[in-house]
C-alpha cells in the first residue's frame, strides 16, 4: 500500500480549497498550483506550499501538463489531484503522473482514454448489458423505417461525425423520413465532409439521473446512490439533487446495477460517475464522468461521508466497503458569476461583500473572500450551495432560507434566480426534466419589489457621496447617516 | 439623479428628497416612497419598505454603484457619469469587450445607421456568447475587429459616431451636468 505524504492539487476556485481541505484531514501536505490571475486565491493560501505555474490564460497553467508535473516533482509532491474540469479527464496527463512516479488520484489513463470516447463507451456499455438510447448508423431510408417503426417516433437524425447540434433533426413520424434522411446527408456532408447519418431515438421529456461510482486497486466497485441533475441550462447542470424525486426503489436498483456492471466491464478504479438519461421505466447510458463532479456533496450529505479521502483512500491502495444506507435528503445549487436577466452574460467584478449563510444542515463550498477579484480566465463558478434536510422539504427550505441570507456585492451573479427556481411550485412538485428552465424559468426576472429595493439603495448611495463634477444637490443633507458605519468604503465612494 | 440598470437601456428617475434620521424620502420616477435604513455591524443594513424589510448593502466603484438587496444583485451607473462620456446624443462613442474572448460575428459595416439595442457584435468568452448591442441610435465609424479576432478585455470593437440629426448641434456642445 502507498504510502502518501504530499499532495499536489491540480486545479483552481473552490474545489482545489475543498480538496486542501480533506488531504489535510487525511494527513497530506498540500501543494496548491496558481495562475497569475489567482496568486492572492483562497487555495493559494489554504495549502502548505504554493507554485506558480503560469499566465493566467488557463492554457498556459492550468492546462500545462508539463508545467504541473514539474512542479510536483518540484515540490516532492507523490499524487496529483486534478479536481474537476482542467485535466482531470485527459489520459495522457494521467499518465504524465504516472511517468513521474507520481500517484494519480483518478481512474488508469487506458481507463479514463476508453470512457472519454463516446463510441468506445458506448460500445462498453452494449458488451455490459447497460441500455444506451437506441440508435444506428445508417442513411438507407428502409433501414431508417425499420429503426422507426421498432424505436417509435420521435427520433433524432444527426451527422454521425457531427456535435454542437449542426444537421441535427428531430422527425416525429414516418412521413417525414425521407425527407429528413435526404436533407441531413446533404448537410452532413456540406459541414463536416462526411455524409454519415446517425439515427437514434429521441427522448423528448428526460430526467438527468446519475449514480456515483467508487472502485479500488482490488477489483471492488461501490454505488453511492443517485442524483437528480435534470434542472440544467444549455447543458450546464445548475441544481442537482439527491435521491431523485419519485425514482423507484427497483429502478434506482437497476440503475446502480448498470452502474456497476459498467464500472466493472471498464476496470474502473477510483470516484466516477455514472451519467443516465431516465424517461418513463426506461433509462439509457449517456456517459460515464471518470472524475470527481461538481455535484458530489449531495451524495456526501446522505451518505454522511468525504468523497474526497475516499478517493485518497483508494488512491493509497486501500479497499472501498459498502456503503451504509443513505439518509435523508441533500439539494445543491451552483452560484454563477453571471447575469441571468440578460442572457446570462458573463459578469466579472470584486467581492465587495459577502454574506455566507449557515444553520443547520447548510453547505457552503466556495473560494470567494472579500476582496477576492472574479477574472474572465475561467469558469464563473462562484461556490456551491448544499442543504441537506430530513426530507426533500426540510432540505428545500432550508436552501430557500439560505439563498435569502445569501449576499453578494460587486459582482452580479444567479443567487436570486436559483432562489426563485427552488422556491418555485415546480420545483417543490419536482416536475423534472432536462426541458425545467426552458418550460418555467425562460424570461426570469428579479421581482418588482427588489428592483424597487435596490433603487432606492442606489439613490441613498448615490446622493451621500457627490462625485466631483455632480452638482449640488439642495434640501439634503450632505453628511451621510451611516457615518458610524465600520466600513465606510461601504455606502460611500471608494477611497 | 437619473441611473441606469447594466444591462436595461431605460433610464431610471430617482432621487433622495429628505432625511430624517433613519427615516428617508425618495422619489423614484413619479413616485415618493417612504424607506427607514436600520444600519447593520457588517457595513449593510435593513431597507424598509411598505412594511417589507430587505438586507441591503452598496458600495462604488470607478462610476459603478453596486447594490445588493438579499441575494439579488444590481448595478448601477447614475446616468450623469454616462453623459460625461457622451459624444452629442451618444450612449457611447466606442463599442469595448467586456472581456477577453473571441469575435464570432460582426453584424454592421462601416457607415451603417444602427438604432439603440440593434446587436453589433458577438463575443464568445467563459465558453459563453455575449451579443454587445448600440446604446442608443449612431452611425459606425469604423469597425475596428473582424471574425475570428482573439481581444483583450476593453479593447474597442467599434467606433461609433452621432447619427446625422443629433451631428447638426454646435461641436463644442457639452455634455449634460
Amino acid at each position: 500500500m502507498a504510502r502518501l505524504t504530499k499532495l499536489l492539487v491540480a486545479n483552481r476556485g473552490e474545489i482545489a480549497l475543498r480538496i486542501i481541505r480533506s488531504a489535510r484531514l487525511f494527513g497530506l501536505k498540500t501543494v496548491a498550483v496558481y495562475s497569475a490571475a489567482d496568486a492572492q486565491s483562497a487555495h493559494v493560501g489554504a495549502a502548505d506550499e504554493a507554485i506558480a505555474i503560469g499566465p493566467a490564460e488557463a492554457a498556459k497553467s492550468y492546462l500545462d501538463i508539463a508545467a504541473i508535473v514539474a512542479a510536483a516533482k518540484h515540490a516532492g509532491a507523490d499524487a496529483i489531484h486534478p479536481g474537476y474540469g482542467f485535466l482531470s479527464e485527459r489520459p495522457e496527463f494521467a499518465q504524465a503522473a504516472a511517468d513521474a512516479q507520481i500517484v494519480f488520484v483518478g481512474p488508469r489513463p487506458d481507463v479514463m482514454a476508453a470512457l472519454g470516447n463516446k463510441v468506445a463507451a458506448r460500445r462498453i456499455a452494449v458488451a455490459a448489458g447497460v441500455p444506451v438510447v437506441p440508435g444506428i448508423e445508417t442513411a438507407e431510408i428502409s433501414a431508417a423505417r425499420e429503426f422507426g417503426a421498432n424505436a417509435g417516433y420521435p427520433i433524432l437524425i444527426k451527422a454521425a461525425a457531427g456535435g454542437g447540434g449542426r444537421g441535427m433533426r428531430v422527425v416525429t413520424e414516418a412521413a417525414q423520413l425521407a425527407t429528413a434522411l435526404e436533407a441531413a446527408a446533404r448537410e452532413a456532408a456540406a459541414a463536416f465532409g462526411d455524409g454519415r447519418i446517425f439515427i437514434e431515438k429521441y427522448l423528448a421529456h428526460p430526467r438527468h439521473i446519475e449514480i456515483q461510482i467508487l472502485g479500488d486497486q482490488h477489483g471492488n466497485v461501490v454505488a453511492l446512490g443517485e442524483r437528480d441533475c435534470s434542472i440544467q441550462r444549455r447543458h450546464q447542470k445548475i441544481v442537482e439533487e439527491s435521491p431523485a424525486p419519485g425514482l423507484s426503489d427497483a429502478m434506482r436498483a437497476k440503475m446502480i446495477d448498470a452502474a456497476l456492471r459498467l464500472a466493472r466491464a471498464a476496470n474502473y478504479t477510483n470516484a466516477g460517475t455514472a451519467e443516465f438519461l431516465v424517461e418513463g421505466d426506461n433509462f439509457y447510458f449517456l456517459e460515464v464522468n471518470a472524475r470527481l463532479q461538481v455535484e458530489h456533496p449531495v451524495t456526501e450529505m446522505r451518505f454522511g461521508c468525504d468523497l474526497v479521502c475516499e478517493q485518497l483512500r483508494v488512491a493509497s491502495g486501500g479497499e472501498v466497503s459498502e456503503p451504509a444506507a443513505p439518509r435523508g435528503a441533500a439539494i445543491e445549487c451552483r452560484i454563477n458569476a453571471e447575469d441571468p436577466e440578460h442572457d446570462f452574460r458573463p459578469a466579472t467584478g470584486t467581492v465587495l461583500h459577502l454574506s455566507m449563510p449557515g444553520g443547520p444542515g447548510v453547505r457552503f463550498d466556495s473560494h470567494l473572500v472579500r476582496g477576492a477579484e472574479v477574472t474572465p480566465w475561467y469558469d464563473g463558478l462562484l461556490g456551491k450551495l448544499i442543504c441537506y434536510g430530513a426530507d426533500r422539504e426540510e432540505a428545500r427550505g432550508r436552501l430557500v432560507d439560505a439563498l435569502g441570507e445569501f449576499a453578494l456585492l460587486g459582482v452580479t451573479n444567479n443567487a436570486a434566480y436559483l432562489r426563485d427556481i427552488i422556491a418555485s411550485d415546480q420545483f417543490r412538485d419536482a416536475k423534472l426534466s432536462t426541458h425545467f428552465i426552458e418550460e418555467f424559468f425562460s424570461g426570469w426576472k428579479i421581482g418588482n419589489a427588489e428592483i424597487e429595493a435596490a433603487i432606492v439603495a442606489a439613490a441613498i448611495s448615490a446622493s451621500h457621496a457627490p462625485t466631483e463634477n455632480a452638482a449640488p444637490r439642495t434640501g439634503v443633507e450632505r453628511r451621510s447617516p451611516w457615518d458610524s458605519l465600520h466600513n465606510f468604503e461601504l455606502w460611500g465612494a471608494r477611497r | 439623479m437619473k441611473l441606469t440598470r447594466t444591462g436595461d437601456p431605460h433610464e431610471i428617475d430617482a432621487e433622495v428628497i429628505s432625511r430624517d434620521g433613519d427615516t428617508i424620502r425618495v422619489r423614484v420616477g413619479d413616485r415618493e416612497l417612504a424607506a427607514e435604513f436600520a444600519p447593520n455591524a457588517d457595513g449593510g443594513g435593513i431597507l424598509a419598505i411598505d412594511g417589507r424589510r430587505y438586507p441591503v448593502y452598496s458600495a462604488r466603484r470607478k462610476v459603478s454603484i453596486f447594490v445588493a438587496v438579499g441575494p439579488a444583485s444590481f448595478e448601477f451607473k447614475p446616468a450623469q457619469a454616462s453623459a460625461r462620456r457622451r459624444g452629442r446624443g451618444l450612449a457611447a462613442a466606442e463599442i469595448t469587450a467586456p472581456m477577453p474572448g473571441k469575435v464570432l460575428k460582426v453584424m454592421v459595416r462601416d457607415g451603417d445607421l444602427v438604432e439603440a439595442g440593434q446587436p453589433l457584435v458577438v463575443i464568445e468568452a467563459m465558453k459563453m456568447e455575449t451579443t454587445l448591442a448600440a446604446e442608443s441610435a449612431a452611425r459606425v465609424k469604423r469597425v475596428r475587429v473582424a471574425e475570428g479576432d482573439t481581444v483583450d478585455h476593453g479593447a474597442v470593437l467599434i467606433e461609433l459616431s452621432p447619427p446625422p440629426a443629433a451631428s447638426s448641434g454646435p461641436e463644442s456642445a457639452p455634455p449634460v451636468r
